[in-house]
């Protein structure tokens, strides 16, 4: 096994250098769950507001470019921490997922083959962002859900410098910064249409990012009070499928799909936008330097 | 990260649950103790695995299977880990994950502005197709397969 490179030298230097963020957020803490939950009903639905939002919020205003508690160092940091913080809570859904295994196991098909509906995505989001006018960024924008790791793929694949990547990019920031709240806000107007059972909601939930899972599912929980305990057990593991499979369906399906779908739209929206499309330009120009090519070898004694 | 880090972060992360469960729910500190212990030991156990098995998953992977296998019923301490993490609130882990992520984010303001309304629209409807989809292919199978 690959030997593991460590950040800090000990334990206590990590500590050293962190105890600034866990004493703030401690006090995060304290302030956002003094407030607790608050419900505004907005047109069909309710925005639900939990203590994970305003916690949040008070780490985005205390970093660098608000409040400058937190420098550069400790903004890296936290991002390791988030994953560690996340570990209890994805255990509590693994242990209601356990408890209501009958509801999991008699879903099992469902939850299997609802990962593909994960592709929503492309044939939702990107004829509305060919429309908008963007053009490659749009395949990494809309490949798929855009978090961390298909940001490090789209970067693998197309180098950081593509439009591609910066599309990537662009919603995983977008994600980051108003993720947590309309992910919970668009599950209760889904859940008020009234269209879909609530396990088809709880399952939707995981979409292979934790925090919007939470966010979807605490809503459910709002929404649905007698069922949360199954309904958290299928999103849990609609959840762990997402992160299992997340990678592979976005090399294999996501992205090829994505591309095709972006060759097949772009030319038709760009005439519709009365712009040059780049899927024609581009292939004229790789048919034009062919023809030059052919001629040059074509012609006579050069 | 070190075993030891690993064992200082999840300390801290279970303080945390400890102190949003007593201010959100009111649930005193000895009474959440045992599920916070249950859910700690779980994530430890996830370390583990990801240190000890060569597979590349993500460690949330392990927690959920786990924490599934502790509490399903071929555990014989299923009654225990079912009852003791009922004692802490749904949305009590969640409170310092939030507060971490906003943290991590907080240099991503500027660039967050900068992305203009189209990436914003373009980032929901991604949110929104993405969930819609799964709810609709969930919502036929559960159907044909007479779960529902």
């Amino acid at each position: 096994m690959k030997k593991e490179t460590y950040l800090y030298s000990s334990t206590l230097e990590r500590f050293k250098n962190e105890y600034k963020i866990f004493l703030l957020a401690f006090l995060f803490i304290i302030a956002a769950d003094s407030i607790g939950q608050i419900k505004i009903p907005v047109g069909p639905g309710t925005l639900i507001l939990f203590p994970i939002f305003y916690a949040l919020i008070l780490g985005v205003v205390s970093g660098p470019e608000v409040l400058k508690i937190f420098k550069k160092k400790e903004v890296k940091a936290a991002s390791k921490l988030v994953i560690v913080a996340i570990c209890p809570f994805i255990a509590k859904l693994g242990i209601n997922a356990g408890a209501s295994l009958e509801t999991v196991i008699s879903a099992g098909p469902a939850l299997l083959l609802q990962e593909i509906g994960n592709l929503g995505t492309i044939f939702l989001a990107l004829p509305a962002a060919l429309l908008l006018g963007l053009k490659r960024e749009a395949i990494g924008a809309t490949h798929s859900i855009n978090r961390e790791s298909n940001l490090a793929l789209i970067t693998d694949m197309y180098g950081p410098d593509a439009p591609e990547t910066q599309g990537s990019l662009s919603i995983y920031v977008v994600g980051g910064m108003v993720g947590t709240i309309y992910f919970g806000f668009m599950t209760t107007i889904i859940a008020s249409l009234n269209l879909f059972h609530p396990y088809a909601l709880g399952m939707a939930s995981g979409v292979g990012a934790g925090i919007l899972m939470a966010s979807a599912t605490a809503s459910l929980a709002v929404i649905y009070p007698d069922l949360s305990a199954q309904l958290s057990a299928l999103a849990s593991t609609s959840e762990t499928l997402s992160g299992l499979t997340g990678i592979y369906v976005a090399i294999f399906v996501g992205i090829p799909l994505t591309r095709k779908l972006y060759e097949f739209l772009e030319p038709k929206i760009a005439r519709l936008r009365h712009e040059p499309s780049e899927v024609l330009t581009r292939k004229e120009r790789i048919s034009e330097a062919s023809a030059s090519d052919s001629s040059k070898n074509s012609g006579p004694n050069s | 990260m070190r075993y030891l880090e690993w064992i200082l972060l999840l300390v801290l992360s279970g303080l945390g649950i400890g102190l949003a469960n007593f201010v959100g729910f009111q649930v005193g500190f000895m009474d959440s103790l045992p599920g916070i212990l249950v859910l700690l030991a779980i994530s430890v156990a996830a370390v583990v695995c990801t240190k000890l098995i060569p597979l590349r998953l993500p460690i949330v992977a392990y927690c959920s299977i786990i924490g599934l296998l502790a509490a399903s019923p071929i555990s014989p301490v299923r009654e225990f880990v079912i009852e003791s993490a009922n004692k802490i609130n749904f949305t009590a882990p969640l409170t310092l994950v939030g507060a971490y992520a906003g943290i991590s984010i907080s240099d991503q303001i500027r660039s967050f502005l900068k992305q203009g309304w189209k990436m914003i629209i373009v980032g929901i409807l991604v949110m929104t197709g993405t969930f819609l989809g799964s709810a609709l292919i969930s919502q036929i199978v559960l159907g044909l397969t007479g779960a529902i």
